[in-house]
């Protein structure tokens, strides 16, 4: 355990000194700073937040910080669900979401740079204007794009366009000790050392705070159209999702969901949006699935030839979204699960296993026959088509201990499983200090004593964001 | 049961944009839609049919042929058939000539569709807002009718009851047949169009009548010279002078200061 | 029809207690004022039963004469009766224009009454003036979903008829002198109404929002962020005596429910004081509160819309300005 010192009034001029005006201490911190979306973890507030403005002045911090041995825990929207950011060692905690603005498009590059704290809604909206799409989109879109870097997000395109780290060409970061630094360059390609950039991509502020991003665009396609298919039963709609790939269509998103999650979402949001009966049979679990392509005219042979796979497949019916206005209430129910969930429900923990997409279904009975031996409820939907899948344990009368010793008994099950088949233990969401222990069990010693010592080359003093990813922490 | 629903293809107004420096609408590359309130009208009728399903639907719509992708969305979800009433001649008409004209139609259609048990609405178009249509139709064909209904409740053999939004809150009517009601939104969309349906519905016919087709139209009721309304003049709506604005202060010294400014100006 | 008098008529809806709806007490004022450009007399019509405080209402608030129609069938609001008690009267007085409150049911009989007569109505106003060429009133509603406003003329046909939002004018002050009340005898019969209300389901006391009447809004966006953060609107409500309203975006994210809704597609209001938090000011929330005496606008957006049409503005995070306000308030309380 690193031993910190204390924030003195001394430390506090020193800051107020670096960043005049905006040094937050005591009762005016910001309750928010002392937590992300899932305080089950844990919360604690942080002695002094600063929401910053430039690169300088994360600088100017973290060297007081590194010279003060003070912990310092970084935060964007704070959206995160295995309390990535919470400053579990109290100390300082940078919040970036003022350092919003899109700095530059290199439309020759298909390359756009921005500060962290622009929202992912933002440059989405803003690229598209540029006619780009910027591919990754995780549910949360009021999440920062430095978060997204930093936990490698990436959500419901992931089946077509992979992951955050995908579309990352480089940025500029400060160091634990104060000085600045830029890993990757704006090239398609690179065979050029250790790749730093890729090191920093996931390491969810324990590393380094990104204080500019340079991100890969492409350009928009234009046309979209989403096909929904309810089927009578989880099983045959699970087991559907592999054969895309192997009739070789290439979808942008494939997610599943069962029906008792979308009717939680449909009541949060107040509209009625998938048919819970086709033709007289009950639907118990939907796909929805989205192509792209250059033009409606090449999308409706695909969309044709996937809706009779999907039919033959045991879909009740394949129910077709090809306006903005249908697409935006089809994705705005699947959007809203989390919601949803966490309207209804009074102890929430979740996790995001993935594993090889044909092992889901095989995963997915596992999880439900396992659910059986736990008072809590359990919910799931997930990327099906990229093998990532949301578990979600939810519970509105247990006891908290209770519900916490019984979660962890289920998620030691689930991580198990999962590393049986193949998989790992996070697709998305990152370890934080929610999952510590759990990496620890399912990367082994080997695995772990290397990140550790990465961890401590880059942050001999153990400053930025304790506690987290690889190294478990209590204070 | 036999059931007409009108409709109309409609700019997305919540897509359009004020050009900052002309002041004026950006209409280009606005996309078309089926006017949200006609779908849901559309999605009402569908519902009875899912519970009767020897229930006939009908589209109509007046507009230019580029108005066809509007009638196609509604085969693809829930109608049998769709007409499509386009002439040079309508052009121009305000509320007053557009129920006429669609009041002609209606008896034309009826000739070949039988007598309508109901004819749905939206309550308004989006662009027009008038909400006018609906009522006037009903009053060309001598219906009665029932504005701004949430859904249908059931539709028995000898009344429509229809639960209906109002200032206080909303109540449940009854209304003999045959009858015009006018929807608002409920908690649901029009149903998404199944692919099946959806094939079917590009290669379906659209009957398209025009003024000839409609022998006992009466065209000096059309168009410009059938509209008593005549539009003077359009413009942006200027946008109000901004005020104080309390800018970089703490919460505690702006909420002083804005009670300060509320109560020196009497408003609390 | 021809019109036999330059009398500009206001139609005064009741409520089933049989007091006027504010709308057409708030209608005598820009009735008064086209009257007089037009050159004629300002008249009320007032239909319901058992109308008399309404028909007073309206006779001492700038009204030169009164109409009432009062019978049990008109107690409740019906198309059919309305319509014809409206056509028959107007045929009778035949005046030059009517005024219709733009409630619901104002605009479920403004289009019956207008197509009966073969005149044009103009719906939803927003302003109402006289045309200097031809004398006509000038009728200007919003379209387009209020980023356009059209200027609409009804030369030929009479009666010119429109119908008019809710909360756009004030109520006049009180006439000195009380305008004669004439009572028709309009009867329709009742086996007639060809609708029926089968039952009232009024919302639950405590949960009638009456956005139109009110006099303080505090409305929640987009920026509230949650069901549980209009809880702290509510509280801010209750200090002032306000009423809850809400954007689009946040009734479509399930945080208050539609009928809390201002603007295009809710409702359009016109208090003293609208408080808008967490409104980025889209312009279909805009069309739906400009009509407001006095807009104060609490956004973290600098940039925000919403600025553009506040009297007052704080840039700054809600959930530090609203408690600081509700503390404020209290303490001078």
């Amino acid at each position: 355990m690193a031993d910190y010192n204390p924030i003195t009034p001394e430390i506090i001029a020193e800051l107020s000194k670096a960043v005049p005006g905006r040094v937050m201490v005591g009762d005016s911190v910001n309750p928010d700073y002392a937590r992300d979306e899932m305080p089950i973890y844990g919360t604690r507030m942080p002695e002094v937040s600063i929401d910053v403005l430039s690169t300088e002045e994360v600088a100017a911090i973290v060297k007081i910080c590194y010279e003060n041995r003070i912990p310092v825990t970084t935060r964007g929207a704070g959206t995160g669900l295995v309390g990535g950011c919470t400053p579990i060692c109290g100390g300082v905690v940078i919040c970036t979401a003022k350092m919003n603005k899109i700095l530059s498009y290199d439309l020759e590059n298909f390359a756009v740079t921005v500060q962290p704290g622009v929202l992912l809604q933002q440059l989405a909206e803003d690229a598209l204007t540029h006619g780009c799409l910027y591919p990754p989109d995780p549910g949360e879109k009021l999440a920062t794009l430095g978060g997204n870097v930093a936990t490698n997000a990436s959500g419901m395109r992931g089946v077509k366009y992979g992951a955050t780290r995908d579309y990352v060409k480089a940025m500029t970061v400060v160091l634990p000790t104060g000085e600045v630094t830029r890993f990757g360059a704006t090239v398609s390609k690179t065979s050029s050392g250790y790749s730093l950039l890729n090191l920093m991509i996931g390491s969810e502020g324990t590393l380094g705070i990104i204080t500019e991003l340079t991100l890969k665009l492409i350009p928009a396609p234009k046309a979209t159209i989403s096909l929904i298919a309810p089927f009578a039963g989880l099983a045959e709609c699970i087991s559907t999702v592999p054969k895309f790939k192997m009739n070789h269509f290439d979808p942008q998103a494939i997610e599943f969901f069962e029906k008792e999650i979308l009717i939680s979402s449909e009541e949060y949001l107040g509209k009625q949006v998938f048919p819970r009966r086709v033709e007289g049979c009950q639907v118990g679990a939907y796909l929805l699935i989205t192509f792209d392509g250059d033009s409606q005219d090449e999308l409706e042979p695909v969309i044709e030839r996937a809706a009779e796979m999907l039919l033959a497949e045991g879909a009740l019916d394949v129910l077709v979204a090809d306006t903005p206005p249908r697409l935006k209430s089809a994705w705005a129910a699947r959007s809203s699960f989390l919601e949803g969930i966490e309207e209804q429900t009074k102890l929430l923990d979740e996790c995001d296993v993935v594993v090889p997409v044909p092992r889901i279904p095989e995963y997915v009975v596992y999880v439900d026959e396992l659910a059986k031996n736990y008072d809590f409820h359990v919910q799931y939907f997930g990327h099906a088509g990229d093998g990532n899948l949301h578990i979600y344990t939810c519970s509105n009368d247990m006891e908290r201990e209770e519900f916490l010793r019984q979660v962890d008994s289920f998620m030691a099950s689930v991580y198990q499983k999962a590393m049986e088949l193949g998989g790992q233990i996070s697709g998305e969401h990152g370890i934080g200090m929610g999952k510590v222990k759990y990496l620890a069990q399912a990367a082994g010693p080997i695995n772990m004593a290397l990140m550790q010592g990465i961890k401590q080359v880059f942050d001999p003093r153990m400053i930025l964001n304790p506690g987290k990813v690889c190294r478990s922490l209590d204070c | 049961m036999n059931i007409l629903v009108c409709i109309k293809q409609v700019p997305d107004t919540t897509e359009i944009k004020i050009d900052p420096v002309t002041n004026t609408l950006i209409r280009d590359g606005v996309p078309s839609v089926l006017n949200p309130y006609d779908g849901y009208a559309l999605e009402s009728a569908a519902r009875i049919k899912d519970n009767a399903p020897e229930t006939r639907i009908v589209v109509l719509t007046m507009g230019p042929p580029q108005a066809e992708p509007a009638l196609r969305e509604c085969l693809s979800t829930a109608a049998d058939r769709a007409y499509l009433l386009t002439d040079r001649a309508f052009g121009g008409s305000d509320t007053l000539a557009t129920s006429y004209i669609l009041s002609a139609a209606v008896k034309q259609v009826e000739e070949l569709e039988g007598k309508f048990d109901m004819i749905f609405c939206g309550k308004q178009a989006i662009d027009g807002d008038t909400a006018q249509v609906g009522p006037e139709l009903a009053e060309h064909l001598g219906l009665p009718q029932v504005t701004y209904a949430l859904e249908v409740l059931e539709a028995a053999p000898e009344q429509l009851k229809l639960l209906r939004e109002t200032e206080e809150g909303r109540q449940v009517v009854g209304v003999t047949y045959p009858c015009l009601a006018t929807f608002t939104k409920p908690a649901f969309d029009l149903r998404f169009p199944s692919f099946r349906r959806r094939a079917a519905a590009r290669q379906a016919e659209i009957v398209r009548l025009g003024a000839g087709d409609i022998p006992r139209i009466d065209l000096t009721r059309s168009g410009l010279k059938g509209s008593p309304t005549k539009v003077k003049r359009t413009f942006v709506p200027p946008r109000k002078q901004s005020g104080i604005i309390i800018k970089d202060d703490t919460a505690e010294n702006a909420a002083a200061k804005l009670c300060e400014a509320l109560r020196s100006a009497r408003v609390i | 029809m021809e019109a036999r008098t330059k009398d500009l008529w206001v139609f005064v809806e009741t409520k089933e207690d049989g007091t006027a709806k504010n709308v057409g007490i708030e209608l005598l004022s820009p009735g008064r004022e086209l009257a007089d450009k037009q050159g004629g007399k300002l008249v009320a019509l007032v239909v319901g039963c058992g109308v008399e405080k309404a028909a007073k209402e309206a006779a001492c608030h700038g009204a030169d004469l009164v109409l009432t129609v009062d019978a049990p069938e008109f107690r409740e609001y019906s198309t059919d009766a309305y319509a014809a008690a409206l056509t028959e009267l107007l045929k009778k007085y035949a005046p030059t224009s009517l005024l219709i409150g733009a409630t619901p049911n104002g605009r479920d009989l403004g289009p019956r009454v207008s197509c009966r007569l073969n005149t044009g109505l103009t719906a939803d106003c927003t302003n109402l003036d006289v045309d200097a060429e031809t004398g006509c009133v000038c009728w200007t509603r919003p379209a387009f979903g209020g980023n356009l406003m059209a200027v609409i003329l009804c030369p030929d046909n009479r009666p010119q008829m429109g119908t008019v939002r809710p909360g756009v004018f004030k109520k006049p002050p009180v006439s000195e002198k009380e305008a004669e009340i004439i009572q028709e005898d309009f009867r329709f019969p009742a086996e007639k109404i060809r609708t029926r209300v089968l039952e009232n389901l009024r919302e639950a006391a405590g949960e009638l929002v009456n956005l139109e009447e009110a006099e303080i809004i505090v409305a929640g966006g987009r920026g509230v962020g949650s069901a549980e953060g209009f809880k702290l609107l509510q509280e801010l409500c209750d200090v002032l005596g306000g009423t809850l309203g809400a954007s689009r975006a946040a009734v479509d994210a399930g945080w208050v429910t539609h009928s809390h809704q201002v603007g295009q597609t809710g409702k359009t209001v016109g208090p003293k004081l609208y408080i808008a938090c967490g409104i980025s000011g889209a312009i279909q929330h805009l069309a739906g509160m400009t009509g407001s005496d006095r807009v104060v606008a609490i956004n973290k957006d600098a940039d925000a819309p919403i600025f553009g049409v506040a009297d007052y503005g704080i840039v700054g995070d809600l959930f530090d300005v609203v408690p600081a306000l509700i503390a404020e308030l209290k303490k001078q309380a």
